[in-house]
């Protein structure tokens, strides 16, 4: 499932742009001096930014070639898998990201196109085959080698990729987890409008019997 | 570059610099009927366009990375400090106006802001009184040097300032943490009774947290919403920022004249040595004007204020303006920061629920050690701010546990599992002034205007070392008996202490004092040397007790803004 790329640009096909929202709000704070700006509005504001509306289509990669964006989106996905709960990689858009940050920082575009250069090597050597067109064991096998080199262990030979594989896993976990997938499967409640603040008895009933455990 | 020769106009009273001062003194004297003219070096504030509460990571293309991946790979002058959603406007490199660090000195790092508002529009808004025995070190333990006023003198601008900002709190009785005029404190989080809890264990007190915080409306802002996103802004004005709080409000009063992107350059004074107006550029138009006034009051920044005297030299002020006695830009300090953070694998399984909360921790410690002192093996004290909880994921928040997970469904298991266990200590605590410590002007250098920039000397001494070491041996045992594991903090000094400058509470340097040779301004922040001129930021500050500078500097420039005015009215200025 392609995720829908984000844009700042938020449309709202039926009623004015949270940007023209947000601007009569403003003018009204304006208007009354000071921030008597009431509880209302914030929720509006609120919500309207919940809601923003994301725009959907096909994806052309702006910095990485097809065939780079292809074995990003792949490798994206073994580092987040779809499986386990939550969702995978491409599901978060950490391809989209990481080709966007490419396209604004040439430092990083030169780190992801040499590494994934170097990702189609070292797998062509291995299998005969580019990342992409390699079975999920052979790219499971590899990735396992390269945390056994990056903990200390492992084939010597796979040194030279272990920069980038960090920052591959890096960007894409930033990615997932600043995802609306991300956020849900971690647990965040938070960002919302509130009369009042009070932490539920379940949580505060939890850390007494941690506190009564360790003879606090 | 061509001056714009003054205008006719006479202004009553100028203040240079918007932020926690100069707005005090700008609402305290329009409030009072005086019309003032106030210089601030960046442009307006537009909560609208500026500030990024609500938004989600998602939100923008970036996630918070940057234009230009900046957070992860950019330079000072482009990466912002604190992350993209902060509504930080300002920071340690600004382009264009540098600062320079002498060789006698390893590092200092000096935070500027340039917009309405100054550094209050991202603050902690952590608001502590000084304590009593904090106006009088010297008679305590012989070190460092008293104020010229007590405590008595500043309390009725404590309440004041606190009845008008609105502050959360509770009444408590401790001696170190004078009790204040307070708004209904919000509950302790979950993780902040368990670190309670180990507190309590050590004998050491951790009460609600006193923060520039809303929680029942009032002077027209609505109660905190509680989205915990102070840092970023608050669109609806219900914590304290000089610019929402302060300067809109003066501007509706009609007495305000707000000049924005106005650099000020240098005071002027007549023959006599008195202040007759302020020189600045405009950096909209790169042209230089000048301001005829009656009165000035300096509010620019501890430091930024001594660098304005100390470039407005003449035959008559050879070493600077209002520098007779040699202490401008003497005396300068910083908190003492010394932080750690550590995973408590016991709160693994805390039920999830929205810990957002009234934004910064809603406990703190204030300093317990008051009747050990002498035993200590150092002098004075610290406070102890609480991080922890479950906050909205950003970018670099699972990096590290996912290098420790390696890939796969292992990184979204691990995550799970400890989002949330993480707790944090951040020890601010009291630095003496040292002679090793001071800004002055360096000679070589000049920023994009051409105005002489500051040379920083500074230096912890042993006291402040020792601590910072109690600070560490305190936050390990904490994290300790709550099963955790402590981890170092990030950036440091070479003594362990945060970085001079870093806590971004930079004091002193316009010290006020009851000796006209020993200090610069009155009781009243007025210049010992020069009736007409006034400095109402931290500048003042003869010490920097462990409490976070903002309420006291709107204290005293309250106090200083209506001493003012009843001189004014007086005819005395």
């Amino acid at each position: 499932m392609p995720y829908p790329t984000t844009s700042t640009t938020e449309v709202e096909p039926n009623g004015p742009t949270r940007r023209e929202v947000l601007k009569q709000l403003a003018l009204a704070v304006m208007a009354a001096g000071t921030a008597s700006f009431n509880l209302e509005a914030a929720r509006v504001v609120h919500e309207i930014t919940n809601n923003t509306k994301i725009q959907t289509g096909t994806y052309t990669p702006v910095s990485l070639s097809a065939q780079q964006f292809r074995t990003i989106s792949r490798l994206t996905d073994v580092i987040i898998p779809p499986g386990g709960g939550g969702g995978s990689g491409t599901d978060a858009g950490a391809p989209e990201f990481i080709d966007l940050l490419c396209s604004e920082n040439e430092q990083l575009a030169t780190i992801f196109r040499d590494g994934l250069t170097w990702f189609d090597d070292v797998m062509r050597e291995r299998t005969g085959n580019v990342f992409v067109e390699t079975t999920e064991p052979e790219q499971t096998e590899l990735l396992d080698d390269l945390v056994e080199v990056e903990q200390g262990r492992g084939p010597t030979d796979l040194r030279a990729g272990i920069g980038f594989f960090a920052w591959a896993r890096r960007l894409t976990v930033d990615a997932y987890y600043t995802s609306p997938v991300g956020i849900t499967d971690v647990g965040f409640r938070g960002n919302q409008v509130l009369t009042s603040y009070s932490t539920p008895p379940d949580a505060i009933a939890f850390v007494n019997n941690i506190a009564d455990d360790l003879g606090l | 570059m061509a001056t714009v020769q003054a205008r006719s106009e006479l202004h009553d009273v100028i203040v240079v610099g918007s932020g926690a001062g100069g707005a005090t003194v700008a609402h305290v004297l329009t409030n009072l009927g005086v019309r003032v003219t106030l210089l601030e070096a960046g442009p307006m504030l537009d909560p609208y366009s500026e500030f990024k509460e609500h938004n989600w990571p998602y939100d923008f293309d970036h996630r918070g990375a940057g234009k230009g991946a900046t957070q992860y790979l950019g330079n000072n002058n482009d990466s912002k400090p604190f992350g993209f959603f902060t509504t930080t406007s300002g920071g340690w490199q600004l382009e264009g106006e540098p600062y320079t660090v002498a060789d006698d000195t390893d590092d200092f790092w000096w935070f500027r802001s340039r917009i309405v508002g100054g550094r209050t529009n991202h603050y902690g808004r952590m608001s502590f009184r000084f304590a009593d025995y904090d106006f009088k070190p010297r008679e305590r333990d012989g070190l460092g040097w008293n104020w010229p006023i007590s405590y008595e003198d500043i309390a009725p601008y404590y309440d004041k300032a606190e009845e008008f900002i609105g502050i959360v709190g509770s009444h408590e009785g401790i001696r170190s943490a004078p009790d204040g005029v307070f708004h209904e404190p919000p509950p302790p989080r979950a993780h902040e009774l368990l670190i309670q809890r180990a507190s309590h264990k050590m004998d050491i007190p951790c009460i609600p947290n006193r923060r520039a915080v809303l929680t029942r409306p009032i002077n027209g802002r609505p109660a905190c919403h509680y989205c915990g996103q102070c840092g970023r802004g608050c669109r609806t004005g219900s914590n304290y920022s000089a610019s929402q709080t302060q300067i809109f409000p003066a501007l509706d009063t009609g007495r305000l004249n707000l000049i924005d992107m106005a650099m000020a350059r240098e005071i002027t004074t007549d023959a006599n040595g008195r202040i007759n107006g302020v020189v600045y550029i405009d950096k909209r138009s790169g042209e230089e004007r000048q301001l005829r006034c009656r009165i000035l009051v300096l509010a620019a920044s501890a430091c930024e204020s001594a660098r304005l005297l100390l470039n407005s030299k003449s035959n008559i002020n050879p070493e600077g303006v209002a520098n007779s006695s040699g202490c401008v830009g003497r005396y300068l300090m910083d908190t003492v920061g010394y932080d750690i953070g550590g995973v408590v694998p016991a709160l693994e399984g805390l039920p999830r629920y929205n810990s957002d909360g009234a934004g910064g921790a809603h406990l703190y410690m204030p300093w317990w050690g008051l009747d050990r002192e002498g035993e200590l093996g150092f002098p004075r004290g610290y406070h102890i701010e609480l991080g922890g909880g479950y906050q909205m994921p950003s970018i670099g928040m699972f990096t590290g546990v996912a290098q420790e997970a390696g890939y796969g469904t292992a990184i979204k298991d691990r995550a799970r599992r400890e989002y949330g266990t993480r707790i944090s200590f951040a020890g601010r605590g009291e630095m003496i002034p040292n002679a090793s410590s001071y800004c002055e002007i360096d000679p070589n250098v000049v920023d994009r205007y051409g105005i002489p920039v500051l040379r920083f000397h500074f230096k912890w001494s042993n006291h402040e070392i020792r601590q910072a070491e109690h600070m560490r041996a305190t936050f390990t045992e904490l994290i300790e008996s709550m099963g955790g594991t402590p981890q170092l903090p990030g950036v440091r000094d070479a003594s362990g202490i945060s970085i001079g400058g870093s806590i971004i509470h930079e004091v002193g340097a316009v010290r006020m004092g009851d000796d006209p040779r020993e200090s610069v301004l009155n009781g009243y922040c007025q210049s010992h040397d020069i009736d007409n001129l006034f400095v109402c930021d931290a500048g003042s500050f003869v010490s920097n007790p462990d409490k976070n500078p903002t309420l006291t500097i709107n204290a005293l420039a309250w106090r200083a803004s209506e001493y003012l005015a009843n001189e004014m009215q007086r005819g005395n200025l």
